[in-house]
């Protein structure tokens, strides 16, 4: 059964760099979509909206696969959710 | 001036409410069809304003990338389109000119609507969920930078707005930065995106635009049962060049800009001055170095309000004395509803067409004259007319007024 975070970052980074499927795995970077600094933050925007987490710049600046970029917004889906359980 | 470089038109593309190629534009024109309907951009049940003249069939892809698509607004999208039609009208191959000598300049006044829209987000949402393309979507000078983005045309790149003068507005600064040396080449023109709730509830509460609710009556220049204009939509452009430039690429020259006159009314924020806009056209006449029996036909702001079409009438009637009578004015607004900033650019390529097919286009809805406006408006069936000189008026909202003259070419010059 696919990820549901990792296909909803799939389908959002699509979108917004309209690429195609087979453009798009674990292994993929920003730059391998040829996304640029607009397409980032729209991609950043869309996730935050999806699933109501706040994702500060600086703590993605670094990262550049999507394999790393669904760890970390899977940190912080489950940190809200911990937050939310308090 | 006479030392000055000649500027010459080389290209036009438009997209209106009658279509979005030149002869599709261009033939509907001169058979005198209106592009005015019932509003379907939005639901206007609520509205006092149920009509507009919209552009219908629109796709951005035909004309750009779905990137380039993604991230402008529909304003920005009209004018890269005209864009891409006038270069190619043109001739224009960017593998050969000199980038930093091509500029871009657009009468817009962007989509601040969409402001609107991300206001409510922030208060709903916080600052953070604002869309990242707001800023490239909404803001009047992404137009020119979007057209410059998609040419590759790194001279002079601006907006101008000054309400619905900015068309003219915009060719007459890029004749003069032409004149002055500043570019050989600009694309010039302007783009307006106006059939939105905002725009309609705003300029319909002052009384400008026609509650009118049959679409064939709605728009009706210079008639006595007028009752104001009809917003339209859409975005010309025109490929602007010195002579020498044009020459040098050997470009097909489709007529001449010879002269430009600006005023401003210093009246009212909504009452038109008509001394005012009789000194744009006197300025104008006096710019090309010709008199007012030279001018072979007026193309007119001619909106369909009550102030502007006696205003317009009273200024010709102060310039041109009784020879006012005796010279066709006409009005496209009648036929494509006023396209705010753009409405300057898609008059002046009405011009072009008019001198190269020596055909004035109509104002139709012409019914019963007005006492107070007794000119030969061109009623309801075009007309035939070989033409040199033609000057178009746009007047702004606000009381910014600019006059253009264009000229059959010659290689003489007069």
């Amino acid at each position: 059964m696919p990820d549901p975070v990792e296909e909803k970052l799939k389908q959002i980074a699509l979108r917004v760099t309209r690429k195609q499927e087979a453009d798009f795995s674990g292994d993929t970077t920003f730059e391998d979509l040829e996304a640029d600094s607009m397409d980032r933050v729209q991609i950043l925007v869309s996730l935050e909206e999806e699933f109501d987490i706040e994702i500060p710049d600086e703590e993605v600046a670094e990262i550049n696969d999507m394999k790393t970029f669904v760890d970390y917004v899977k940190t912080k889906i489950a940190r809200k959710e911990g937050s939310a359980g308090e | 001036m006479s030392n000055m470089p000649r500027v010459v038109i080389t290209g036009l593309g438009v997209v209106s409410p009658l279509g979005s190629t030149l002869d599709e534009f261009w033939h509907k024109l001169t058979s005198g069809t209106s592009a005015i309907g019932k509003i379907t951009h939005f639901d206007a049940e609520k509205f006092p304003v149920k009509v507009a003249a919209e552009v219908k069939d629109f796709d951005p892809v035909n004309y750009m990338k779905m990137k380039r698509a993604d991230r402008t607004g529909r304003c920005s999208q009209f004018a890269i389109a005209a864009t891409r039609m006038a270069a190619d009208h043109a001739r224009l191959d960017m593998s050969v000119e000199e980038p930093e000598r091509i500029g871009v300049v657009v009468g817009t006044s962007g989509m601040p609507e969409l402001l609107a829209e991300q206001a409510n987000i922030i208060e709903r949402k916080g600052p953070n969920r604002v869309d990242p393309l707001v800023v490239s979507k909404y803001r009047a000078s992404m137009v020119p930078a979007h057209v410059g983005l998609e040419v590759g045309a790194k001279g002079i790149n601006t907006s101008i707005n000054s309400a619905c003068n900015s068309g003219n507005d915009s060719l007459g600064n890029a004749y003069n930065l032409l004149r002055l040396g500043y570019a050989d080449l600009i694309l010039a023109g302007g783009a307006g995106a106006n059939i939105t709730p905002l725009a309609i509830a705003a300029t319909g509460r002052i009384g400008a635009l026609s509650r009118e609710e049959d679409p064939d009556k709605a728009c009706r220049p210079f008639d006595l049962n007028r009752s104001g204009f009809v917003y339209g939509e859409g975005a010309a452009m025109l490929v602007l060049e010195t002579l020498e430039h044009a020459q040098n690429r050997r470009s097909e020259i489709l007529a001449e800009i010879t002269g430009a006159g600006w005023s401003f009314d210093a009246v009212s924020e909504t009452s038109p001055g008509m001394a005012e806009r009789a000194r744009a056209m006197s300025l104008a006449l006096r710019d090309a170095g010709i008199s007012p029996g030279d001018v072979d036909y007026i193309n007119a702001h001619g909106t369909g309000t009550k102030l502007n079409d006696v205003s317009e009438t009273r200024a010709i009637k102060s310039v041109f004395g009784t020879g006012a009578y005796s010279l066709p004015v006409s009005s496209i607004k009648s036929m494509i509803g006023h396209l705010g900033c753009a409405a300057g650019s898609v008059e002046a390529v009405a011009v072009v067409m008019s001198i190269l097919n020596s055909t004035i286009p109509p104002t139709i809805n012409y019914q019963t004259p007005d006492p107070e406006c007794d000119l030969d408006y061109v009623p309801n069936v075009s007309r035939r007319q070989s033409l040199d000189v033609c000057l178009s008026n746009s007047f702004g909202l606000g009381g910014q007024n600019c006059s253009l003259i264009f000229r059959r070419f010659k290689q003489n010059g007069t």
